[in-house]
């Protein structure tokens, strides 16, 4: 049977009335878990695991599938309205999304993320079946060189999220930094910066952080600010739905997230968030209407969010062509397909194509059922902004601890989004801008693991660096990414002097 | 609000009612790791052959399980219902964490599975058999990069090991760590470092399909299906095993002990335990009362008379 | 930190005092950066056979962070942070306290009278009352949502004498 007569024949299995249904369930409590700050995919997919255990293999593949989809869109939700991203992949969306939601776009950006998400998975889980050998073949070829030239880059894209100041955005990337380099070294298993806590050894939780920043540090701030702030904010500011202009804007951000996040995703050592940054640096420098980001610009929305649920699919390739789980949730998915008693791997697509294409197939309904869910909730997610701010807050810091008591009960967890928070506020207060701070925690360890794997490989020789045409191109274009507006910066530079005489005043 | 009413109606069709609990299981990691499956299992076990009313699994995550024993140690003395799950890596991460807490202030039920080493290489690669290694590994310890888990970990106290029964110097072995199975597994079909070594089942099906080669395993004797030499019969007297054990509160009485003794030998009997080894593809190798504790001993002092070589614990 | 009492008499002057605020700013970074060099001094096994060792990053940073905590210097001196306006400081004590509450009582008082006091002080830190109103509705909300996690979800919460009392 060649690919097509598989993927219709795991299309049949899925549409069965209670297979949908199993979809159905499976996208709703993916979904509410999902939202919760702090529980990001993985966690969603390991807590809820066992209610697939209960049915037959082909339900629970397909509520599995539904709760894996659920939980990667359900981050993005609170992200947009709530400034309070669920997971570290929702980070970039939170940046222009709930400047929107804000502005009375909320719909529009939920709703672009909806349907980006829609879009992205749907390609990409269609790349996934018909190109994932080929794909994986390019992934492996990825060295510790290369992925820290990708590194370089990533960490030369933050800056566009750096703001007004290039000093305090720096500053921010180094407390970052500086909070990633707590907890035991990978390499040599040291503990650095722990103080003998034995709490600090896994270091910081990229998902704490971002609760404490974000929705800590937001409600500490919104409180601080007092009369000041506006008790409710307008919800709905035109239409509740996409506008032509913001289809125009955001179908070619879609699919240029797709085309980024999806071999990113598929890289063993890639992950969701670097695609979501690239493509938010991508959409930044093309975009038409340059002076909107920063300020809510749809792109920013559409292009990360659907870079997150592609590289959610990428991830899919090595897991089953080659039975690598590249990533937190691939390991739990792959204990996942060891109920069935499969073995995930390059035999995979031969000895069990019944079930790889089944689990295609439920990916995709998966992903329409997310659309259906969704879309129709758009409204009433929107409602969500009219609650008075003392409730609406009140309600955002139970919902933050809630994720993070179910990811951990420990008062140390709870602490740290108390301290973090307290940062995050201190950093509102003086303008210095939060999302370098948590890219830091990400890419910090990445970069150092993967610079110091590929100078141990090479036994201390630094050309290990450049030796490879993907490195070389990647630094290549970093470096043209950093310099390029230096340039244009010095063409204009009575512009920008003349600002900077303004700003003295 | 539909949806989640249906949900509803189901999931609450499907779960158990509540009881009050025959065993609690503290699992020393996060959910979805080896250590949470094990606890799982024994739920499932202790409670499908009616051993145990009813057992609950608490995830207790961190620090290779360090945080999770010392919770344990601390909240469950004297306790016979409170159980752990642990394993060897956890031998390495208490000497690597300078953990206060030990193996010692538990009291150990038995090792419950186990898996081997494996040692591979990419399929391409100018290393056809063990000695082929062995011979580059005499000449240059540097030149070859092995890729595995975790730094202190089982993979990497293998390989200081098997520098020490070649007479290679241990500090002098290129180890790189990788974080998760899948990452070391993708860098040595990569051919991105010399060998890969970790547990026989992360290389089980590229072994099958040709994509790496297996040089040797670190069993006593050949295993059954696996299609190598062991370390031993090639003349590397290395013997390594990344066991799974369960462990009781301190301060239990002896009778106490010996009932829970008895209760997990009567589910590692059971078929319901066989047929979970079978799909998760563990291997038995239970060993229980003073038996294993002299064994755990024995791993406890050469762990950390490697570790010392290798230069990770002072 | 002492940016609230520093800055909001300062802001309607316009003459180039340097802003107090900024230079505790750049006094942390330069401790923080400090704290950096030290732990990387202080790993113990700091040598490695081949490329770098665990001390290397962490010099890094710190010396990044001695960088910018001068230019944080600098940038108090000639007063170029944004204006801030002022910031109210009881709201931001309820709250904190409000999660020092939930905190301190989670293990003991099970999820939903601990997260309730946290909803209840984060009301009322942005001006809603009577807490005698506030705390049992928060407590209510919590159980319920406790009931939801547990129960249909499976997530596990603290328990404390509230949600024992239903089997």
């Amino acid at each position: 049977m060649n690919t097509f007569d598989l993927l219709a024949q795991g299309l049949l299995v899925a549409m069965q009335p209670m297979n949908l249904l199993y979809a159905l369930i499976g996208v709703t409590l993916g979904t509410i878990v999902g939202v919760l700050p702090g529980i990001g995919p993985a966690l969603t997919v390991a807590l809820l695991l066992p209610v697939t255990y209960r049915l037959d293999p082909s339900g629970s593949l397909i509520m599995f599938a539904g709760i894996y989809y659920g939980g990667m869109y359900g981050g993005s939700t609170t992200s947009i309205l709530l400034n309070t991203p669920g997971e570290s992949a929702s980070i970039v969306t939170a940046l222009e999304g709930n400047k929107m939601a804000r502005a009375g776009r909320g719909g529009p950006a939920l709703a672009t993320a909806a349907i980006g998400s829609f879009v992205a998975g749907l390609i990409a889980t269609l790349l996934l079946a018909f190109l994932a050998p080929y794909v994986v073949a390019f992934a492996i070829k990825f060295s510790p060189a290369d992925y820290f030239a990708l590194m370089v880059l990533a960490f030369v894209t933050v800056s566009a999220a750096f703001g007004d100041s290039t000093l305090r955005g720096l500053t921010a990337l180094m407390i970052g930094l500086t909070i990633g380099l707590i907890g035991l070294d990978q390499q040599t298993g040291q503990s650095r910066l722990t103080f003998g806590l034995r709490e600090l050894t896994d270091g910081i939780e990229v998902t704490t952080l971002a609760v404490a920043l974000f929705a800590v540090g937001e409600a500490l701030s919104v409180a601080a600010a007092g009369k000041r702030a506006p008790d409710t904010i307008e919800a709905v500011k035109g239409s509740v739905w996409m506008t032509a202009s913001d289809w125009k804007r955001s179908w070619k951000a879609w699919l240029r997230g797709t085309a980024i996040g999806f071999p990113i995703g598929a890289m063993p050592a890639g992950g969701a968030e670097i695609g979501t940054f690239l493509s938010y640096s991508t959409e930044k420098a093309l975009t038409k209407h340059p002076e909107e980001f920063g300020k809510g610009a749809i792109e920013g929305v559409a292009g990360p969010e659907a870079a997150n649920n592609a590289s959610a699919a990428g991830t899919l390739v090595p897991l089953l062509t080659l039975g690598l789980p590249t990533s937190a949730t691939a390991a739990i998915m792959l204990a996942g397909f060891q109920q069935f008693g499969l073995q995930p791997g390059p035999l995979l697509f031969t000895s069990n194509p019944q079930l790889v294409w089944g689990l295609i197939a439920s990916l995709l309904v998966a992903n329409f059922m997310l659309l259906v869910l969704n879309l129709p909730l758009v409204g009433l997610w929107v409602k969500l902004l009219t609650i008075p701010r003392p409730w609406l807050y009140a309600g955002i810091l139970v919902f933050a601890t809630l994720g993070t008591i179910g990811a951990n009960p420990s008062p140390f967890e709870l602490g740290a989004l108390l301290v973090f928070g307290l940062l995050g506020y201190m950093l509102r207060r003086f303008g210095f801008p939060i999302a370098p701070v948590v890219v830091g925690l990400i890419l910090g360890p990445m970069a150092e693991t993967q610079l110091r794997r590929a100078l141990q490989i090479s036994r201390g020789d630094l050309t290990t660096l450049v030796a490879s045409p993907i490195s070389i191109t990647l630094l290549t274009v970093a470096l043209i990414a950093l310099v390029l507006p230096i340039i244009l910066r010095m063409r204009g530079r009575g512009q920008v002097l003349a600002q900077l005489a303004s700003d003295e005043d | 609000m539909r949806p989640f009413i249906y949900a509803a109606a189901i999931m609450a069709a499907l779960s158990a009612p509540a009881v009050a609990a025959d065993y609690s299981i503290i699992a020393p990691a996060a959910p979805g790791g080896g250590w949470d499956q094990t606890a799982r299992a024994m739920q499932d076990a202790l409670q499908t052959e009616k051993i145990s009313s009813s057992v609950q699994v608490t995830n207790v995550p961190g620090a290779g399980g360090t945080i999770g024993l010392a919770q344990f140690v601390n909240d469950s003395s004297g306790n016979a219902n409170a159980l752990i799950v642990g394993g060897y890596v956890m031998v390495g991460a208490i000497l690597t964490n300078n953990s206060p807490v030990t193996l010692k202030d538990v009291t150990p039920i038995a090792r419950l599975t186990g898996e081997y080493e494996a040692i591979v290489v990419p399929a391409d690669s100018e290393i056809k058999t063990l000695a082929d290694l062995v011979a580059k590994l005499k000449a240059d310890p540097g030149s070859v990069s092995w890729g595995g888990g975790s730094a202190g970990g089982t993979d990497q106290i293998a390989t200081g090991l098997i520098a020490k029964a070649l007479g290679v110097d241990p500090t002098k072995i290129n180890y790189v760590a990788f974080s998760g199975g899948g990452e070391a597994l993708a860098a040595i079909l990569g051919g991105q470092v010399t060998a890969g070594i970790s547990s026989t089942s992360e290389f089980e099906s590229q072994v099958a399909s040709g994509g790496l080669r297996l040089l040797a395993v670190s069993a006593p004797q050949r295993i059954e299906g696996v299609d190598a030499p062991t370390l031993k019969e090639s003349g590397v007297d290395v013997e390594i095993q990344n066991w799974r054990m369960v462990a009781a509160a301190p301060g239990i009485t002896a009778e106490q002990e010996a009932a829970i003794n008895a209760d997990i030998e009567k589910m590692v009997k059971s078929a319901k335990w066989q047929e979970l080894l079978k799909t998760r593809g563990w291997a038995d190798t239970y060993l229980a009362g003073d038996a294993f504790k002299a064994q755990l001993d024995k791993d406890i002092a050469a762990t950390s008379t490697i570790l010392k070589d290798i230069g990770l614990v002072q | 930190m002492t940016p609230t009492e520093a800055s909001p008499a300062r802001l309607n002057e316009k003459e180039r005092r340097p802003d107090r605020a900024v230079l505790a700013i750049a006094v942390l970074l330069l401790i923080l950066s400090g704290v950096v060099g030290y732990a990387a001094w202080s790993v113990s096994a700091r040598s490695v056979a081949y490329g770098l060792g665990p001390t290397a990053f962490p010099a890094f940073v710190g010396g990044a962070l001695l960088i910018l905590s001068i230019g944080t210097f600098i940038a108090a001196f000639r007063n170029s942070f944004p204006e801030r306006d002022h910031d109210e400081i009881a709201p931001v004590l309820w709250i904190v306290g409000g999660l020092l509450l939930q905190l301190a009582l989670l293990r003991t008082a099970g999820f939903s009278i601990a997260t309730g006091l946290l909803f209840a002080a984060t009301a009322k830190g942005m001006g809603r009352g009577p807490l005698w109103l506030t705390v049992p509705a928060g407590i209510v909300l919590s159980f319920v949502i406790f009931l939801i996690f547990t129960r249909l979800l499976q997530l596990s919460l603290p328990a404390g004498p509230l949600e024992r009392l239903i089997p």
